[in-house]
C-alpha cells in the first residue's frame, strides 16, 4: 500500500518517499581532479537549479578530466495530469495485432519507402526500423507480412527519395535524421515536405520523421504527420501507419 | 499604411518566414490586432504549430502567445483548444489528424490565448480558410512554419506576406542578400497564358503530374513528354543528351518539383551549348534553389517562371536574432529597401510603425 496518493499535477523525482525530489546524476568537467574540481562540481550544480547538491563519487577520467556522480534536490514539479489528458499517449500494437489490423482494414501490401536524407550518415535508426533484423529483438517492417519496405540507405536526396516513392506508390515515406547540429537538418526535413506537396501528393501519402531529437511538437512544425524519437520499435510506427491508413480510407477527402 | 490595410483585398492571406523566429508570429498578431480593432471578424490556422510557450528546438526562446479576440474562428487540434482553456463553439470536426491531435474548427466565445495547430497539408489549409468564410469570417490568415512555403501557392492563397530578420546571418548585408533571392524567387517571371511557351506549358500543367515533364521550342510547338520522375532523377549526362537531341528546345516545363540539382545541370548542359533555357513550373514553391539564387542560374543560361504568380503584399523584418545578435531596425529596413523594390517592408514591432499595439511585449524579442 502506498504510504500517500501521488498528487499528479505536482510530481517531482522520487527516491526514498514521495516528493522529496532527490536526483542522482553525472557528468564530466574538464578540469583536473582536485578539490577545486569539487567545488566547481557543487557550483554548477546550484547554477542548475538544485538544491543541497553532494558529490557522492569523483574521480579522474584521464588527466586534465574529472568524473563526478552527484545527488541534488530538485524542488520543481511537473503538471502530469495535464500531459495525461492531452491524449498524446497512443497503444501500441503487437506485430501479430498489425498484422491482423492491415489484413482486415487495409486489404493490400502496404509501401514504405525510408532513409537517412541529407548529409546524413546514420543509417542505424532507419535499419532499425525497416530492416528484417530490427531493434531489440524486434522485427523490422521487413518482416511483417503487411508491409513491403525500401530502404535506401543514407545520404539520400530528397529528390531520389522522393522519386522512389512515387515509383513504387510509397503509402508512406519514412526519414532518419540524427545529425542536428546547426539545424540543418531542419531545412532538409522541410524540403522533402515541400516536394511532396509540390508534386500534388502530400495527401495521399504518410510522412513520418524520426531521430534522437525529433518530437511530435517539431514533426509538426516540419509538416509531417508523426514524429518517433528515442525508445522507437519498429511495431510503434507500424501500429501508427496501419491505423492511419485505416483511418484516411475510412474518410475519403 | 497598415499591414492589415494591405493585405485586406486578400482573403485567404498566407504568412510564410524565411527561416524560424523571423517574427511570423509577432506578425500574425500584430494583424490580428489590427484587424480586431477594426471589427473585422477573423479565422486563423497554421500549416505548423503557432503561439507555443517555447521554441521546439531551443527551449530558451519564448515564443510570442497567439491571442484571438471573442468571436474569432480557428481551425487548431482539439487537445490545444481544450487546454487553451477558452471558451469556445464547436463547428466543424475534420477528421483530419496531426501528430498533436484531431484538427476542429471553432467560434471563439470569449477572448483568449489559443495554440493554433491546423492540417499540415497545403491544400487542407486552404480548404480550412474556405470553410473559416463560409462561418462567417472575412479574412482567413495561413500561418506558415518554419521556412515552409508551400501554403503561400495561388492554389492556396490569395497573397503573402513574407518574413524576414536577423536569424539569416549575423553579416546584415547577407541577411539582405539572403532576403532579396527570397523574393526574387517568390515574384519569378509569369508566361502569359496566350503566349506560345505560356499555352503550352499551360496545357502541360492540364495533363497532369503523370507527364511530370516536357520540352517545348520558343514556338510553343513541338512538346516532348518526357520520362516520368525526370526532374528528380535526370542525371548532368541525360540532360546534355536531351538539349543536344531538341535543338530547338526553348524550355522544359516541369509540373512538380523543380530540385536544385536540376536547375544546377540543366545550367551545365546550357552553358555548355551557348543556350538558353527557361525552366517552367505552375508556381513559385515549386521550386528549390537554397545554395544559389535566382540570379546566378540566369547568369548561366537558365531563367525560370511560373504560370501563376504569387501575389506578395508586404515583408515583416525581425531585427531580433533570439539568443544571438540584432541589427538596428531602421538600417536593416533602409538596406533592404534599397535592394528590393515594389514591396512595403515593416518592422510591426518598432515605434514607427503605427498600428494598433500587438498583444506582445517587446521583450519577447529576447534581446541578447
Ligand atoms: C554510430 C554513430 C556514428 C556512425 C554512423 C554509422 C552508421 N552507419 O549509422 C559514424 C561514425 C559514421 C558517425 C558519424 C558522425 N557522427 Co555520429 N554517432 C554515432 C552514435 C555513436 C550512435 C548512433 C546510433 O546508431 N544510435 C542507435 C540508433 C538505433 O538510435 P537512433 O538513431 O536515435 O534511432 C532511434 C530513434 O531515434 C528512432 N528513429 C531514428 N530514425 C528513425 C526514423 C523513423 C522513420 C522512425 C519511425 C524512428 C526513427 O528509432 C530508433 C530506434 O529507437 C551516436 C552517439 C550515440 N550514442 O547516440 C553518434 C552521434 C549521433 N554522432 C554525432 C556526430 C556529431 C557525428 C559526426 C558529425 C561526427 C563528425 N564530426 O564527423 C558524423 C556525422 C557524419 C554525417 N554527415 O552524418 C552526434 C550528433 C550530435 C547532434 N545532435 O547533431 C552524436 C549524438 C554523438 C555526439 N554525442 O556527439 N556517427
Amino acid at each position: 500500500m502506498p504510504e500517500r496518493e501521488v498528487d499528479l499535477t505536482r510530481v517531482r523525482p522520487y527516491a526514498d518517499h514521495l516528493g522529496d525530489g532527490l536526483v542522482q546524476m553525472s557528468f564530466t568537467l574538464p578540469v583536473p581532479y582536485s578539490l577545486a574540481a569539487r567545488r566547481a562540481a557543487l557550483e554548477l550544480a546550484s547554477a542548475m537549479g538544485f538544491e543541497e547538491p553532494e558529490v557522492v563519487h569523483y574521480e579522474q577520467l584521464t588527466p586534465g578530466y574529472t568524473y563526478f556522480v552527484m545527488y541534488v534536490r530538485c524542488a520543481a514539479t511537473v503538471d502530469f495530469a495535464s500531459l495525461q489528458e492531452e491524449g498524446f499517449d497512443i497503444e501500441y500494437l503487437s506485430e501479430d495485432e498489425i498484422e491482423t489490423f492491415a489484413a482486415e482494414h487495409v486489404r493490400r501490401p502496404i509501401v514504405v519507402v525510408g532513409a537517412s536524407t541529407g548529409s546524413d550518415t546514420h543509417s542505424v535508426g532507419i535499419d532499425a526500423m525497416l530492416n528484417l533484423k530490427g531493434y531489440h529483438g524486434h522485427h523490422g517492417l521487413e518482416g511483417y507480412r503487411a508491409f513491403e519496405t525500401y530502404n535506401l540507405g543514407s545520404q539520400v536526396p530528397n529528390a531520389a527519395l522522393l522519386a522512389k516513392a512515387i515509383e513504387v506508390g510509397a503509402d508512406a515515406i519514412l526519414v532518419s535524421q540524427t545529425v542536428t547540429q546547426q539545424n540543418l537538418h531542419v531545412q532538409n526535413l522541410t524540403e522533402l515536405v515541400e516536394m511532396v506537396e509540390a508534386e500534388g501528393r502530400r495527401r495521399e501519402v504518410i510522412l513520418a520523421c524520426g531521430g534522437p531529437r525529433v518530437t511530435n511538437e517539431l514533426a509538426k512544425e516540419l509538416g509531417y504527420d508523426a514524429g518517433f524519437s528515442k525508445g522507437t520499435y519498429p511495431h510503434h510506427l507500424a501500429s501508427f501507419i496501419v491505423r492511419e491508413l485505416a483511418a484516411r480510407a475510412a474518410v475519403p477527402r | 499604411m497598415l499591414l492589415s490595410e494591405l493585405t485586406r483585398a486578400a482573403p485567404r492571406l498566407a504568412l510564410v518566414g524565411l527561416a524560424k523566429n523571423t517574427g511570423k508570429t509577432v506578425t500574425l498578431n500584430a494583424l490580428l490586432a489590427e484587424l480586431s480593432a477594426a471589427g473585422t471578424p477573423v479565422g486563423v490556422t497554421s500549416v505548423g504549430r503557432d503561439g507555443e510557450q517555447h521554441d521546439v528546438i531551443d527551449f530558451r526562446i519564448d515564443k510570442p502567445r497567439v491571442r484571438l479576440e471573442e468571436g474569432s474562428l480557428v481551425a487548431t487540434t482539439d487537445a490545444l483548444l481544450s487546454a487553451s482553456g477558452t471558451g469556445h463553439e464547436l463547428l466543424d470536426r475534420t477528421g483530419i489528424g496531426t501528430p498533436l491531435g484531431e484538427v476542429v474548427i471553432a467560434r471563439l466565445l470569449s477572448a483568449g490565448e489559443v495554440e493554433v495547430a491546423g492540417p499540415s497539408a497545403a491544400q487542407d489549409a486552404r480548404a480550412m480558410a474556405d470553410a473559416m468564410l463560409a462561418h462567417g469570417a472575412e479574412q482567413a490568415l495561413i500561418d506558415g512554419a518554419i521556412d515552409r512555403r508551400a501554403a503561400s501557392s495561388p492554389h492556396v492563397a490569395d497573397g503573402l506576406v513574407a518574413c524576414t530578420g536577423a536569424v539569416l546571418s549575423e553579416d546584415v548585408h547577407e541577411v539582405v542578400a539572403r532576403t532579396r533571392e527570397a523574393i526574387e524567387l517568390v515574384r519569378l517571371p509569369t508566361l502569359a497564358a496566350d503566349g506560345p511557351l505560356g499555352a503550352a506549358a499551360h496545357a502541360l500543367a492540364l495533363a497532369g503530374s503523370e507527364h511530370g515533364a516536357a520540352v517545348l521550342s520558343a514556338d510553343g510547338a513541338g512538346a516532348a513528354l518526357l520520362p516520368a520522375r525526370y526532374a528528380l532523377t535526370a542525371q548532368a549526362a541525360e540532360i546534355a543528351a536531351l538539349l543536344a537531341e531538341h535543338r530547338d528546345a526553348a524550355a522544359i516545363a516541369v509540373s512538380g518539383a523543380l530540385p536544385e540539382s536540376f536547375v544546377r545541370d540543366v545550367a551545365l548542359a546550357a552553358r555548355r551549348s551557348r543556350r538558353e533555357i527557361t525552366l517552367v513550373v505552375a508556381d513559385a514553391t515549386h521550386v528549390f534553389v537554397h545554395e544559389r539564387g535566382v540570379e546566378h542560374y540566369r547568369a548561366q543560361g537558365v531563367r525560370l517562371a511560373v504560370l501563376a504568380p504569387i501575389d506578395l503584399l508586404a515583408l515583416t523584418v525581425n531585427p531580433v536574432a533570439p539568443q544571438s545578435h540584432s541589427f538596428d531596425s531602421a538600417r536593416l529596413r533602409d538596406l533592404l529597401s534599397e535592394e528590393i523594390a515594389g514591396v512595403p517592408i515593416f518592422d510591426v514591432l518598432h515605434p514607427s510603425y503605427r498600428g494598433a499595439q500587438p498583444p506582445v511585449s517587446r521583450a519577447l524579442r529576447s534581446r541578447p
